[in-house]
């Protein structure tokens, strides 16, 4: 058997599997979303009689007996034939007629429009919005907005000095990420690594890889890097270069994959070798975009930067959060304005830069 | 000897896609030394899969290739690029390095030979700079190595993809159709340098047409190709409407004479 007709038969025997896992999850969330609307709306009390917020309705839903129904209800919703009656999973899995009825005179449109409605409730419960205090309570704030609005010239000359802190720490992390990124990004790109089984084991590792360090937040990488180097600028460079490597390997190898292939076979038909390849069929393709990804990628890394301190990763984020916690709004002002400027500066700066390279 | 007579000998050979599309359908051919064989045949009949084969652009799913007596298929490593080296291929699209000047495409046909610190920081020796040279001025380009390859017409870019071939010194030309997507005009201003290389050199030549009058005008012989099979074979005098039905089928023929590809 070929190779295709094995993948096509493969998914023949997944498809109804991918069907009851897609329908089952939609059914079991929209049962359990309802549940907890109905028991906050129901007025039901704590023992201390406060109305229960909704992380403790939490607690109270029948996850097991939802699943069940969700699951029995997808086992005979899967098997609906017809524009009209057929499931989400099977809609999604299989496709529909696009010239099918409106959603309007379907089973899976209604169905997904309540499903949208409840999530809407459900948000505003879980995420315990108070229109009532966002609207009447702006004079609690009155403070801040003065101090933000009459910046003081007393961190000024600090603020200024950890500025060029911040934009360093943002070059370093961006300039040691690069090389890295170079070269891991060609065995992250599938059109280099369909070969062999070796090659191709290696895109799926250094994918996965690339995956999970990008999938950390540089501010969670900082707080590993403060406990492995100490507090300071050091700290935040790592964190950002790590995320950085795995941001610009992504970007950079999915250039990689849109390449024309033309000069890749032209190279390939004189005799040259794998590496001559890439010096000449590829890199010359990549280098504009490359660089452009790159330079965004410095813009996003001194936004970050600007924070980063706030967990104690170096730049003007370590001595913003101090002032904030003690209710310094002028000094707070003064930092937040030097961030702004930088951040918009920045911004102008490498889309004019792309601008110019592309 | 009659085997170095044989440049090219293709042996039952059968290329299939994913799909599964059979792009090739156990084809078998021999193309004589200094021969300039066209290939034609319907878009999608298995043209461009074949010379691909040739040079192992492509990995045939069945069956073997030989060139001058060497073999193609199952050839790895360095004893593969020096087969492909002596290959020289011209595609439809040009395939130049478009930011890179003409005369470091030209270059880039010395690749096989050039050690892998001079390829990398393309500092190719003077010797091969001259020769390079010598091939542009064979083109008639001799005073464009400067410009950057886009910077040139099409017809220009195609004559400068026949350098970098040249400089390769092959024994053998593939060309999928090499003026498809040029200028009608200017389509023998490739073609003649072809040509040249087959008439005055010997060189073998294997080319993919879709004009009659390039045809019968620069072919020595003719083969069809319709579904990956060979449905044609003949002098290029012997082409005429009479042999369109063997090769294009019925409904090329119904759709209306020459507008057949
Ligand atoms: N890389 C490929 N992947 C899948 N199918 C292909 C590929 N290359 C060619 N084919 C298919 O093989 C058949 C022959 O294509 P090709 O050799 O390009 O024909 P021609 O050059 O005569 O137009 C076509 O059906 C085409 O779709
Ligand atoms: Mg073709």
């Amino acid at each position: 058997m070929s190779k295709g007709a094995r993948r096509s038969a493969w998914r023949r025997v997944l498809e109804p599997f991918q069907v009851f896992l897609i329908d089952a999850g939609l059914i079991g969330l929209g049962i359990l979303m309802v549940e907890l609307l109905v028991i906050s709306f129901s007025g039901r009390r704590s023992p201390t009689g406060f109305l229960l917020p909704a992380e403790e309705i939490l607690d109270l839903l029948h996850y097991g007996r939802a699943a069940l129904g969700a699951a029995l209800a997808a086992l005979v919703w899967g098997r609906a034939e017809g524009g009209v009656a057929i499931s989400p999973g099977a809609a999604l899995i299989r496709g529909v007629d696009a010239a099918g009825p409106p959603w309007t005179r379907t089973l899976r449109g209604w169905f997904s429009f309540l499903l949208a409605e409840a999530t809407f409730f459900t948000g505003w419960l879980v995420t315990e919005v108070q229109l009532m205090q966002f609207l009447t309570q702006f004079d609690k704030a009155q403070d801040m907005v003065r101090g933000l609005l009459n910046p003081s010239s007393a961190v000024l000359h600090q603020g200024l000095v950890l500025l060029v802190q911040t934009i360093f720490l943002a070059f370093m992390a961006t300039a040691f990420a690069i090389p890295m990124a170079f070269v891991i990004a060609f065995m992250a790109a599938r059109n280099l690594t369909r070969g062999t089984f070796w090659s191709r084991s290696l895109y799926t590792f250094t994918r996965t890889v690339m995956n999970l360090t990008r999938a950390v937040e540089p501010l969670v990488w900082a707080l590993i890097f403060i406990s492995w180097v100490g507090i300071g600028p050091f700290a935040g460079v790592l964190a950002l270069w790590l995320h950085s490597i795995a941001a610009l390997t992504k970007l950079y190898s999915e250039q990689i994959e849109n390449i024309d292939t033309g000069p890749v076979d032209a190279i390939t038909a004189t005799g040259g070798s794998m590496l001559q390849v890439m010096r000449y069929g590829v890199v010359p393709q990549v280098i504009p975009p490359f660089l452009s990804f790159t330079i965004y990628r410095w813009d996003i890394n001194v936004r970050m930067s600007t924070i980063i301190g706030f967990v104690g990763g170096g730049g003007i984020g370590y001595i913003l959060k101090p002032r904030v916690d003690l209710g310094q709004w002028g000094e707070v002002g003064t930092l937040v304005l030097l961030i702004a400027g930088t951040v918009w500066a920045m911004d102008i700066l490498s889309a004019k830069i792309r601008e110019k390279i592309v | 000897m009659s085997e170095t007579n044989i440049a090219i000998r293709v042996e039952h050979v059968t290329t299939i896609f994913p799909g599964p599309v059979r792009a090739l359908d156990d084809l078998s051919l021999e193309v004589k030394r200094g021969e300039f064989l066209v290939v034609i045949g319907l878009s999608g009949s298995g043209k461009s899969t074949l010379l691909r084969c040739i040079n192992r652009l492509q990995d045939p799913t069945e069956g073997r290739i030989w060139i001058f007596g060497e073999e193609m298929t199952g050839a790895k490593g360095n004893q593969l690029r020096k087969l492909r080296a002596s290959i020289g291929m011209i595609f439809q699209q040009f395939n130049l390095v478009k930011r890179h000047s003409v005369m470091t495409n030209v270059l880039s046909g010395a690749l096989s030979r050039t050690s892998l610190f001079r390829s990398l920081t393309m500092r190719f020796s003077p010797d091969e700079v001259r020769r390079a040279q010598a091939c542009l001025d064979r083109v008639g380009l001799g005073d464009r190595g400067g410009s950057r390859a886009d910077a040139l017409s099409g017809g220009q870019q195609q004559r400068v993809a026949v350098a970098r071939a040249l400089m390769q010194d092959p024994k053998l030309f593939l060309a999928d159709e090499p003026v498809a997507s040029l200028d009608p005009a200017l389509r023998h201003s490739v073609m003649r340098h072809l040509e040249v290389l087959n008439r005055e050199e010997g060189l073998t030549v294997v080319c993919a047409l879709h004009d009659v009058d390039l045809i019968q005008r620069y072919a020595t012989r003719l083969i069809g190709l319709r579904d990956g099979r060979l449905v044609y074979e003949g002098e290029p005098q012997g082409f005429n409407a009479h042999t369109f039905k063997e090769i294009y089928g019925e409904e090329a023929e119904v759709a209306s004479g020459l507008a057949w590809i």
